[in-house]
């Protein structure tokens, strides 16, 4: 950014008299060697001045008493509970209430998360084990199998009655080893 | 000697009335003129302006005095008619029809100090570019045309930061320039 770029950034700052007097005087000193910054200050005091001509000096007295009886008969007014709750509502969602609700909305799903991670740990694990029986020409073969630590066993037995060479998942037969 | 705000806000909190009525006739008008500029009809804005001190009223218990009263009032002033601004679209003449007739007005006791054939024309093309802006630039640029707010109130009233107020107002101003080139 130049530095009439940034002159013009800072000129409505200036005029508001909101800068610093380090920075003020910066740009004091700026407007009277930039003819063109010095152009954009006019237009920006012309605006202003036109402003304030529209918006503040045209506006007739508001009298006192009338416009407070207005408020009093508010005052007296009983209002029904959908008109507290729509007021409720608007007051707490106007302004500063909505930058609230994003920061808000982020807290309560982390805090969703944390707890769902939370039960996760709390919640004694299940490790699940497969055991195979397998026919191995003649020989029965059982392999157990756990994912959690990558463990697998082996077993090789004797089978007492030699007669059950089924495979598959038999409970019955994982037993008598 | 006058009793500060702070003083008559405690006055309310312990049930005076009439120390409300005091606060009222102290800010009344120069809520009346902020709302004006931000909704351009003088009727809406008379009942916004009830309805901010009503509200006020209500909630001056919980006033803890963290902020400065008016601040507090303008903030909800300005949150009402913001509201009522979005809700109800009314038509963009009415601003200019409404101004128009408050410089009519004028003219009867004051010389216009838009009388010149081009400054009338700037007027004109001026309101219609307020009349455009969002409610919350709007709202920046009244609040610091009019009243000569400083940024922190005006962030105060409007709930954001100085810095949010500065470019809002940079945003206002350069929209408007763009419109009024010609005149400028």
């Amino acid at each position: 950014m130049t530095n009439c770029e940034h002159i013009a950034e800072s000129l409505g700052v200036w005029l508001d008299g909101e800068l610093t007097l380090a920075d003020a005087e910066v740009i004091r000193l700026h407007l009277e060697s930039c003819a063109q910054c010095d152009g954009k200050r006019r237009q920006l005091e012309k605006l202003h001045s036109s402003l304030k001509g529209v918006l503040g000096s045209n506006l007739p007295q508001l009298a006192l008493e009338p416009f407070w009886r207005g408020v009093q008969k508010r005052i007296a007014e009983k209002r029904t509970w959908r008109q507290e709750v729509m007021e409720w509502i608007h007051s707490t969602l106007a302004g500063p209430a909505v930058a609230w609700a994003v920061p808000a909305a982020i807290v309560i799903i982390l805090a969703a998360l944390s707890v769902d991670s939370l039960r996760k740990l709390a919640t004694p694990r299940n490790n699940f084990a497969a055991v195979e029986s397998i026919d191995a020409h003649g020989r029965n073969v059982a392999l157990w199998r756990e994912d959690e630590t990558k463990t697998t066993v082996i077993w090789l037995y004797h089978n007492q009655e030699g007669e059950n060479e089924s495979s598959g998942e038999n409970t019955e037969t994982g037993r008598s080893f | 000697m006058e009793p500060s705000d702070w003083e008559l806000v405690q006055k309310c909190q312990a049930g005076e009335t009439g120390a409300f009525q005091e606060l009222v006739s102290r800010y009344h008008q120069k809520i009346y003129v902020v709302i004006v500029g931000l909704l351009g009809n003088r009727e809406d804005a008379l009942e916004v302006a009830q309805e901010a001190f009503f509200r006020a009223y209500r909630k001056i218990k919980s006033f803890q005095g963290g902020s400065s009263f008016y601040t507090w009032l303008y903030r909800i002033a300005v949150n009402i008619a913001i509201d009522s601004q979005r809700r109800q679209k009314r038509n963009p003449l009415d601003f200019r029809e409404t101004m128009d007739g408050l410089f009519e007005e004028q003219n009867e006791v004051a010389k216009d100090p838009f009388s010149d054939v081009h400054d009338r024309e700037l007027r004109d093309k001026l309101v219609a570019a307020i009349n455009d802006l969002t409610p919350e630039h709007k709202a920046v640029i009244i609040l610091r045309t009019v009243e000569g707010l400083s940024y922190k109130d005006i962030g105060e009233i409007l709930g954001c930061s100085e810095g949010t107020v500065m470019s809002r107002l940079h945003y206002a101003r350069k929209k408007l320039q763009e419109k009024l080139s010609a005149f400028l």
